[in-house]
């Protein structure tokens, strides 16, 4: 799989949230900050996707009550609030 | 894969239905462009488009016990305390996304009542009502339909049991039986989303004894079968729907509806008939249906945070928001709503196992979760009110504010905060009178109060539920009354 640029990423990640009842910060403009804070480094697929580095569940509150079972034995990483966004990206950057 | 359809096709699947629908005295050639049933139609719209989108889908779809396919959560029969917990949870999402009633709650709730009760009359009498059911809700996941959960009758002279009505079709009855099916005469009032609706599912409404055997029925119809008509409840402000300007609306897109369905001598196939005269099964069906549908209250809290929203948005308009008894009250109001969800929650964690293998709410829980929503809503439109200020109830009409003559009056007198349009102080009063006085308010106060039962009906089942012997012996064995197996 290769970006607009022509590049592969370097993080293929299978993106699932939550249903958002009441979530604490808003969700989708969280993960869209994400892709342009890390531009051609990530690239959002369906969490049904069985090739990627891991399944990000984006969740609004802490107690994260989406249903990740069809993800069983891939790596799950999850956001839950605009601090793990941030960490998230630090982490994925490097700085 | 079964249907899953979007808002487009929601709407289109109506457009095929041949209703009869009258509103004001006269027929409405076409419900789903009436301007004033419009926006009901959008509501339940709202919970088909979210289905689709992925930020919404883990609460919206799920899958099938029956045919393992992806379905809208609507259509669902709760596997799991999970599910009633997803249930309270989509509740409050789709009433903070619309602001009003979405409609489509009491046909799930018909639908997992009759799970239940089908399978148990079944093992008592050997009849074969589960089967029926479970085939009737595939085709209703299937088509990814709305069901109309219709339990109240009209009800006549309230001291009279149905038999002893004047009119036998104060409470809907069989009036014959046939080889292919049952004839059936009667009406349902205050019907929720009738006109938006596929399918009907009537219920009794009450408990039958032996004499009422006639009208322990239920069962399920298209909804534009032969021989129904649905005539619109009118909801204050409706009409400000067609003047042609938005902001007296209040609410621009979103609203809800009730209509009288009456059932003149409809035809109702064997096959879709799901109790026949076993009027010892109609408590069980009455108090399940209405578990459910008192759990299902949690709409009230995402249309609860809307108003708060709008309270705290006019509070800044009007320069008020830094008061500390504005911000107190807005806590009070916050408070009030996060505990209308603690009951909703509460009820769905706490569910179990039917023998049919349905998770039924915790029914206690759930009665104390609807008393409370028969209360808060109207405290937290109060401290609504209270905020707004006076002029949400006598604000001249959005064409004051474009008149040529006097809406430089209007823009000057009604301006809060220098730098905020007076159009959106406008627009944000007119949203509050919306919820807590005009057409909202149907749902989001009324609704509260008599919907899914009035405040006696919870308050009889929370008197039959608690543990009061349990309570009492407790209190004894601490003061000394009696022993018990206590410490020292
Ligand atoms: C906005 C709205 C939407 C609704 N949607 C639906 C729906 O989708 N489907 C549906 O089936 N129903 C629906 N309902 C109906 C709702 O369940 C009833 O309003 C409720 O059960 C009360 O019945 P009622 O309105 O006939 O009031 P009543 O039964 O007349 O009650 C009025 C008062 O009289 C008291 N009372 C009544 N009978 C007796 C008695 N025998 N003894 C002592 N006191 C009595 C009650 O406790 C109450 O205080 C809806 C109602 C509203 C307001």
């Amino acid at each position: 799989m290769r970006n607009r640029k022509g590049r592969s990423p370097e993080l293929k990640v299978g993106l699932k949230y939550c249903g958002g009842c009441r979530a604490g910060y808003h969700r989708v403009a969280a993960v869209e900050r994400i892709r342009e804070r890390l531009g051609d480094k990530i690239e959002f697929v369906s969490s049904d996707c069985v090739d990627c580095d891991f399944v990000l569940v984006v969740t609004g509150c802490a107690t994260a009550c989406v249903d990740t079972a069809s993800f069983k034995g891939r790596p799950i990483r999850y956001i839950k609030s605009e601090d793990d966004v941030e960490r998230f990206i630090t982490e994925a950057t490097g700085n | 894969m079964s249907k899953l359809m979007n808002a487009k096709e929601y709407e289109e699947s109506l457009r095929k239905l041949n209703l009869q629908v009258y509103m004001f005295g006269r027929k409405v050639a076409n419900p789903v462009d009436d301007p004033i049933i419009r926006p009901s139609m959008n509501a339940v719209a709202m919970t088909y488009e979210l289905a689709h989108r992925p930020e919404y889908e883990d609460l919206m779809t799920t899958t099938s016990h029956l045919t393992g396919k992806k379905i809208n959560r609507f259509c669902h029969i709760h596997q799991s305390t999970t599910d009633l917990l997803k249930k309270s949870k989509m509740g409050r999402l789709l009433g903070f996304k619309t602001g009003c009633c979405f409609q489509r709650c009491v046909g799930m709730d018909a639908m997992n009542a009759l799970s239940i009760v089908t399978y148990n009359i079944d093992k008592k009498y050997g009849t074969r009502y589960y089967t029926r059911f479970i085939e009737y809700l595939k085709y209703v996941q299937e088509n990814d339909f709305v069901c109309d959960g219709a339990m109240t009758d009209p009800k006549g002279d309230r001291s009279l049991a149905p038999h002893q009505q004047k009119d036998p079709d104060l409470f809907v009855h069989v009036v014959e039986e046939r080889k292919d099916g049952i004839v059936v005469s009667g009406a349902k009032a205050h019907q929720t989303g009738a006109v938006n609706s596929h399918e009907i599912i009537i219920m009794p409404t009450i408990t039958m004894r032996a004499e009422d055997k006639d009208y322990a029925v239920a069962f399920a119809l298209p909804s534009d079968a032969p021989g129904i008509t649905y005539i619109m409840g009118r909801q204050s402000c409706d009409t400000r729907k067609i003047e042609g300007m938005t902001i007296d609306r209040g609410n621009m897109h979103y609203g809800g509806h009730e209509a009288l369905v009456v059932l003149d001598k409809v035809f109702v196939p064997w096959d879709r008939v799901f109790m026949y005269k076993e009027y010892d099964f109609t408590t069980q069906l009455v108090e399940s249906f209405a578990a459910y549908h008192r759990q299902s209250y949690a709409c009230k809290v995402g249309v609860g945070d809307v108003l708060i929203g709008a309270t705290q948005v006019v509070a800044e308009y009007n320069g008020a928001d830094r008061a500390s008894h504005v911000k107190d009250k807005i806590v009070e109001m916050n408070h009030l709503n996060e505990t209308l969800y603690c009951g909703c929650i509460a009820c769905a964690s706490e569910g179990h196992r039917e023998p049919s293998g349905t998770y039924l709410v915790d029914v206690l829980l759930a009665n104390i979760h609807k008393h409370n929503v028969t209360r808060f809503p109207y405290q937290i439109a109060r401290l609504a009110q209270d905020i707004a200020g006076g002029l949400m109830v006598t604000l001249p009409s959005a064409a004051d504010l474009a008149s040529p003559e006097v809406g430089r009056w209007v823009e000057k007198y009604f301006k809060g905060k220098s730098d905020i349009p007076t159009e959106h102080r406008m627009r944000i009063l007119r949203l509050i009178e919306n919820l807590t006085l005009g057409t909202a308010a149907v749902g989001y106060l009324t609704e509260s109060m008599h919907g899914a039962g009035s405040p006696q009906a919870q308050r009889i089942m929370i008197s039959r539920l608690v543990n009061m012997e349990g309570k009492k012996t407790t209190a004894k064995e601490l003061c000394g009354i009696e022993k018990g197996d206590h410490l020292s």
